[in-house]
Formats: structure tokens, sequence, C-alpha cells
């Protein structure tokens, strides 16, 4: 059988998204890592799609005393604490 | 007592039970409103409703799957659902992967944390971003990569095969990815 040619950036850029998070040591990714470590270009994507998912965490509202006693009291349970 | 207590105290009519599970859950509800809505009334609204259905189908609960992936089943339907009602915003078309994936513009990022902080125009520029995009895309997004579901347990909160959680994920991290390089990417 014909050796795959060679891993290009898109390929490792459609697999990056795939796969963040999940198992990069998967036999699978073997030739998308070694890419990677060779690819400054896709460090760069890998890191901005990071970045971005690190961003969007860093956002977060909290339920205050008053939305907590108004969401009990729309449930009818404010009298069950 | 533990959930599995809770749960089944729920079940057969305890309301300070009800409660204890709105209390558990509610932080979590409401952030992921809030991250898909982008908007805290809206939120509070979609939170509401979720609970309500809780307390209404709590019974059907089998206890089959986590209780917490059997709430973002429901609150992942009232965030569609309000979505569908609010058709002011004009969702991206995220079907041309060459275009989602430009080499090109590839730069690295200068995110220095007085660029991060949390402001009102770096806030703008993430709500306008994910609003973009559609709905579904934004659910599958928040719940893999913000609430950290695995893809299954995301695929079976939405009711979606597995290829079809990872096409719009891949999508979406692309998407809002290129729109934070206009702010977050330097010029090469």
């Amino acid at each position: 059988m014909k050796a795959k040619e060679k891993t290009t950036c898109k390929e490792v850029m459609d697999h990056i998204c795939d796969t963040l998070g999940e198992d990069l040591d998967s036999p699978n990714c073997s030739s998308i890592k070694e890419h990677l470590e060779h690819c400054e270009s896709c460090q760069k994507y890998y890191n901005s799609i990071t970045e971005t998912i690190l961003i969007y965490k860093k956002y977060n509202v909290k339920v205050t005393t008053e939305i907590h006693a108004k969401l009990l009291n729309f449930l009818g349970l404010d009298d069950c604490e | 007592m533990n959930e599995k207590e809770i749960i089944a105290k729920a079940q057969a009519g305890d309301r300070t039970a009800l409660a204890k599970l709105v209390k558990m859950y509610e932080q979590t509800v409401y952030n992921f409103a809030y991250k898909i809505c982008r908007d805290k009334e809206k939120a509070e609204h979609v939170m509401q409703e979720t609970f309500l259905s809780m307390v209404k189908s709590i019974r059907q609960f089998s206890g089959k799957s986590k209780l917490s992936t059997w709430l973002y089943t429901i609150v992942s339907n009232h965030c569609l659902m309000m979505a569908r009602s609010n058709k002011k915003h004009m969702h991206t078309s995220l079907d041309d992967d060459d275009a989602l994936i430009d080499e090109k513009n590839i730069t690295d990022w200068d995110v220095a944390p007085h660029k991060i902080t949390e402001n009102s125009e770096l806030g703008h520029i993430l709500d306008e971003a994910i609003k973009k995009l559609p709905p579904d895309y934004r659910i599958v997004f928040v719940m893999r990569d913000i609430q950290g579901l695995s893809t299954e347990e995301t695929a079976k909160a939405m009711s979606l095969t597995i290829p079809n959680i990872k096409s719009r994920l891949h999508r979406a991290r692309a998407f809002l990815r290129n729109e934070l390089n206009k702010v977050f990417g330097n010029e090469s």
C-alpha cells in the first residue's frame, strides 16, 4: 500500500479543531503531532485556538442572592429552604 | 444525603429536595445560558424556564444519564427556542471550510493580561462574535469547550451524531478564532 503523502498544514489545522482537548496520543495523531512540532504556522494556529477557548471560559456570571430568591419564587419553592 | 437520594426524594414529591437540586445546579445552568445568550436578563429567563421544566418532569428522569446531562438537554432546548423567537441576529454561514481556515491569516497572538482583563470593549467583541454563530454551533462550543462535556455527552444532550458534533465544534472554534484574531493577532 502506498504510504500516506506528507501531512499538510490544512489537515493539521482541521485535525487540531477536531481533537483539541481529546486524545492527541492516539496512533492516528502521530503524524499530526510530528507536523505540529516542526511547523511554526500550525503551532500558532493551535495556540490561538487554545487562547480563544480560554478567553471565552474567563467570562462568567454569578447567581446572586436576589436571582436565587427570584428563581425559587418563580418555581413556588421559596418556602423550602 | 447524596445526589441520587435527593433526586429520589424530589421524584417522590419532596419540594425541599427539589429546591436542593435547584441550588446545586443553578450556577451551572445560569452560566451556560449566559454564554449562549450573552445577555443576563435572557439567561435568567432561560434558567427559570429550565428549572420549571425540571420541576414538572423530574419523575421522567430515568437516572440512565447524569442529571447534569439531562439539564443540559433542557437548557439547550430553551436556548434554541429563545434564539428562534429572536431573529434579529443574522447568523454566519459556516459551510465553507476553506474560508474558515485561511493559512495566510495565521499570526502570533498577543494575549497580554491587560488585553484580556474583563472590559466592556472586549466583552462586546466576544458577544458579537458568538452571536454570529448559528445557535446549535454556539451550544456545541459552550458544552464541549467551556463546560467540558465529552463529545459523547454533547452528542447525547443535543441528539446529534458524534461526527455532527465534531464538525460543528471544528467550525465554531475556527470561526471564533478568526473573529478574535482581529483583536489579538499581530500583523505580520
